[in-house]
């Protein structure tokens, strides 16, 4: 073992990152993965106690308004707009992330600005259909739904639909702000002096994945 | 590469003074008492600061077994002077069952987050990580530093919790609901119970800092040569504990998130079926599920017993291998199996539920996960036991304590097989053989591993020694005294003893455990009384230890002793040495030893 | 350290593609819109058996999942060491769900089977609340 190390193990050999991957980036990952089973957890709750419900609301038929329009005829219309916002400012930031590879400061600040509006966005319809939600008399520990067999429900559809999109909203929130200051540091320049736009990437992935997680919590609230 | 863009690695980590550039040492640095003691992101100051919370804690937690000792060994005995101090939690000098179930509680929480965990991968990761790596300093000593401060936060949250006019939390340091999550229930499910969840989010918080910054620097930061397989055990150890903390705390946190919920917001994650006796009216909860949280409790809650022990082993590897003046045995097989604990740690959670009205049969997958810890285990046990086998053992009290380690960790992993066993578990769950099993494998053994580590590093951290001679009465007073006081517990618990009871004379079939129960009482202060003296012992040894003058006193072959008796924030003067071998080059070539940083000699023979 | 490692070595850092990212985006979308037709057809005609459905929906989210670590978070591009280091763990998720799911499942059938009550309960409509149609 103690002889020069082979040529294959040259990147696990010490003096460098075995991964080719900076510090921060490495610790934003492994932060992302602990963050995952913090929404995980959140997430497999909600499973177990809905696999431990004889009945449970039919998300079809709670989630069908939309704005101004008001009763649609297709329900889940207002919460695809939301996925495709997301999903849309998740482009924007990749966008944004090659513009900084390019260290072209332009590009990072345009796409930063949409991937802000987007978020902003985002969080306007969750406001709006909390408040509809609430108007309607949901609320944590208030579920004015029944059952998809017309059985009386538990409280429990309304807790977890509102600590989850709850704790997700928080996390869009906080990336916003995250990305606000992003802007703000490459407005000043503070990357372009730096040489490279390494923060960029890292708030990127923090936003990645809050657009990641809503991915799993479409599925597990609005469709399955 | 300069070795300021070694240690700041990056340029977005800011750190206010320049240390490391200088040639002098300590001594010059532009430090102000603040930066240097109070505020400072230099891991080894970190790391005495995490011990000495922790050790502040370990004397309360410890002065909490001797007052509910003191119960159960004199139930019918009244003891004024707890009136005097405890007032109304002691009425007449006997303490009320309020205060009893909120001292177990306490003791229970602040030994296992708080000392084992916070205290002890605290120290040692923060001490031992960048300086047997090779590096500078952590990956981001400004989140390092965060770590301690919400290390700190807890702490100071869950200690005023304790003068709270209701009590702190007293449903078990497990915190299940329905206790925890009706307010009304008890005393200790009022604003007590709040604290504690505000506290365990903060300690969750500075968990997973520190977590992630052990495992970036461990992965990133190695020093040329460092491979993984040249690692010491200890950063093996170091880093597998991190992995686990940064996978389980968070569901731990998204389960007191849900109870605060449950606990302020009409919500019933953990509720269903409650029947107040008092107003003769079903609560409105409906839905929920109290086993749900116990999954999640559990889920971080096992992982979080290996949090304490694997630091400990490693550890106590490292220590025996240095002391054995032989290199460890197996070294491969010692990282496989930490990998194999590792991984079946994060696995086996449900079988602390056995009797909760879990699926029987999903019991029996958990029983079988269970039972394969046993391998590994043993693996890790017969390489210490062949380590020390023809050495030329050198009894410091380190060494002493890694020894006493490994006993203690047999007598309590012995009975974990019995406890990890569903059907068996029927009648030893919640009894005194169960308190008896995890005293002994992961309360005083994880308490030998640190001291056995404290010991061993002290000369490294303060530049002095300890004092031997009270380190001797030490190690043979908390060895004989650990295991007269939990060896009868089994006992008690086999014969069905349950416990979280603070007085059994009301059973007849407990009424014969009496004398029994005073004697573990008795051992239990003394065994106290002595770790305070391991306490002055520490500080003493701090202003007026023995002087280390020579830089590898243990002739130890670890990067930490190439370093200055008293390293500055930086921890090398000049450049960062090479590692050119493993770490266990003990007795190779008729050579007492030889240090990593050493490049092999041309005659040198091979091995590892 | 980071800087110069990047540049020196040697494993040149493949630059985002503008065409791959709209690529992505276009496959993120046309699987959050099949899923969601699939979900109307199913409310308005009972199309497909629900189980089949969830399946489905399960697999078109992994796949969104996969799409956006991959490209989007770019992890497709980095080493095989650091792919693994992250996918690993992420296996624990498997037990996490079926241990979770299987013990919900469990206490769903021992309260049906012991608390007639509960089960009588689940069994009667409830009657219409205000504010609901």
């Amino acid at each position: 073992m103690s002889q020069a190390v082979q040529a294959g193990q040259k990147l696990w050999g010490g003096g460098k990152s075995p991964y080719n991957v900076e510090y921060g980036k490495l610790m934003m990952w492994f932060f992302l993965m602990s963050d995952a089973f913090t929404f995980g957890a959140f997430l497999i709750s909600y499973g177990s106690i809905r696999f431990a419900s004889n009945s449970w609301p039919d998300p079809n038929h709670v989630f069908k308004t939309f704005p101004i329009v008001g009763e649609m005829r297709v329900p889940l219309a207002f919460v695809s707009l939301m996925t495709f916002i997301l999903i849309m400012s998740s482009v924007t930031m990749v966008l944004a992330v090659a513009a900084g590879h390019n260290n072209d400061r332009k590009g990072v600040m345009k796409w930063m600005v949409w991937t802000i509006l987007g978020g902003l966005a985002f969080l306007s319809c969750q406001a709006w259909e909390w408040t509809h939600l609430y108007a309607e008399g949901a609320w944590w520990g208030r579920n004015p739904f029944m059952n998809i067999d017309g059985t009386q429900s538990s409280t429990n559809f309304t807790n977890f639909f509102f600590t989850i999109t709850g704790f997700h909203g928080f996390h869009v929130f906080s990336g916003v702000i995250i990305n606000i200051i992003m802007l703000i540091m490459t407005w000043k320049g503070t990357f372009e002096r730096r040489g490279h736009y390494l923060m960029i990437e890292k708030a990127g992935l923090y936003w990645h994945f809050v657009d990641l997680v809503w991915v799993f919590v479409f599925t597990c609230f609005y469709l399955l | 590469m300069s070795s300021d863009t070694i240690l700041h690695g990056h340029s977005d980590v800011v750190t206010s003074h320049d240390v490391h550039l200088d040639e002098h040492g300590a001594h010059h640095h532009k430090e102000t008492f603040i930066t240097k003691y109070i505020f400072s992101q230099d891991h080894k100051m970190i790391s005495k600061q995490f011990l000495i919370t922790g050790m502040i804690w370990a004397i309360i937690g410890g002065l909490m077994s001797v007052i509910f000792r003191l119960q159960l060994g004199y139930p019918d005995t009244t003891f004024p002077i707890l009136e005097d101090i405890f007032g109304k939690w002691a009425p007449g000098g006997k303490i009320s069952p309020d205060f009893y179930y909120a001292l177990v509680t306490m003791h229970g929480t602040i030994m296992v987050f708080f000392v084992l965990t916070g205290g002890l991968s605290g120290t040692f990761a923060n001490f031992l990580v960048p300086l047997q790596i090779g590096a500078r300093d952590m990956a981001a000593p400004f989140l390092n530093m965060l770590s301690y401060w919400a290390f700190f936060t807890a702490s100071i949250i869950m200690i005023s919790s304790l003068f709270l006019t209701a009590g702190p939390a007293s449903g078990g340091w497990t915190v299940y609901p329905p206790l925890s999550a009706l307010g009304d229930a008890t005393d200790g499910s009022k604003a007590g119970m709040d604290f504690w969840i505000v506290a365990m989010v903060f300690f969750v918080v500075s968990s997973l800092l520190g977590g992630l910054n052990y495992i970036t620097t461990i992965l990133n930061m190695r020093t040329k040569g460092m491979s993984m397989v040249r690692m010491p055990l200890t950063i093996w150890a170091l880093l597998f504990t991190a992995i686990l903390g940064v996978l389980s705390f968070p569901v731990l946190l998204s389960g007191l998130i849900l109870l605060l919920f449950d606990r302020h917001a009409g919500t019933s994650f953990y509720l269903s079926d409650i029947f107040i006796a008092s107003t003769q009216k079903a609560l409105p909860n409906e839905g929920g599920s109290a086993i749900l949280f116990q999954h999640l409790f559990w889920f971080l809650g096992h992982p979080e017993v290996y949090i304490i022990i694997l630091p400990t082993m490693g550890l106590v590897s490292e220590v025996m291998a240095v002391n054995s003046r032989k290199p460890i045995f197996g070294y491969r097989a010692m990282v496989g199996s930490l990998f194999a604990i590792c991984i079946l740690s994060l696995l086996v959670w449900a079988h602390h539920m056995f009797v909760t009205g879990m699926n029987p049969f999903l019991g029996s997958v958990f029983t079988l996960l269970t039972l394969l810890i046993a391998v590994p285990s043993a693996i890790k046990v017969f390489n210490w036991l062949t380590t020390l086998w023809k050495g030329n053992l050198r009894f410091t009290p380190g060494m002493l304590f890694s020894i006493g380690f490994v006993s203690m960790f047999i007598s309590g992993g012995l009975t974990g097989i019995f406890l990890g066993n569903s059907t068996l578990d029927i009648h030893l769950h919640d009894t005194y053989f169960n308190i008896a099993h995890f005293h002994l494998v992961m309360g005083v053994a994880a308490f030998f591993g640190m001291f056995a580590g404290v010991y061993h590093w002290f000369p490294k951290m303060y530049g002095r020694y300890m004092n031997n001679t009270m380190g001797y009465i030490h190690f043979w007073v908390t060895m004989i005294g650990a295991y007269l006081i939990f060896w009868p517990m089994h006992y008690e618990g086999l014969a069905g003893m349950p416990r979280r009871y603070m007085d059994y004379s009301n059973w007849v079939s407990f009424r014969q455990f009496e004398d029994l129960n005073r004697f573990i009482s008795t051992v239990a202060i003394v065994v106290f009384a002595v770790q305070l003296m391991f306490v002055f012992n520490f500080f003493y040894s701090i202003f007026k230890g023995r002087r280390v003058t020579t830089q590898n006193p243990w002739g130890a072959t670890t990067l930490e002793w190439t370093t200055p008796i008293r390293p500055g924030h930086g921890n090398w003067v000049s450049e960062i040495p090479e590692v050119h071998r493993w770490a266990y080059d003990y007795g190779k070539d008729g050579r007492e030893f030889i240090s990593q940083a050493e490049p092999v000699g041309s005659n040198e023979s091979s091995g590892h | 350290m980071s800087e110069v490692q990047i540049d020196a070595a040697g494993h040149a850092e493949p630059s985002f593609s503008t065409k791959l990212i709209w690529r992505t985006f276009w496959v993120l979308l046309i699987i959050t819109v099949i899923e969601l037709a699939l979900a109307i057809i199913y409310y308005e005609t009972h199309f497909l058996p629900k189980h089949f459905l969830n399946g489905l929906f399960i697999v078109g989210t992994l796949a969104k999942a996969f799409f956006i670590i991959a490209e989007f978070m770019h992890l497709k591009h980095e080493l095989k060491a650091m792919v693994m280091t992250l996918v690993f763990p992420s296996l624990l998720f498997i037990w996490f769900v079926i241990a979770f799911l299987w013990d919900g499942n469990s206490y769903r059938d021992l309260r049906n089977r012991y608390d007639s009550h509960h089960l009588e309960q689940s069994k009667t409509p409830a009657a219409k609340k205000p504010g609901m149609e």
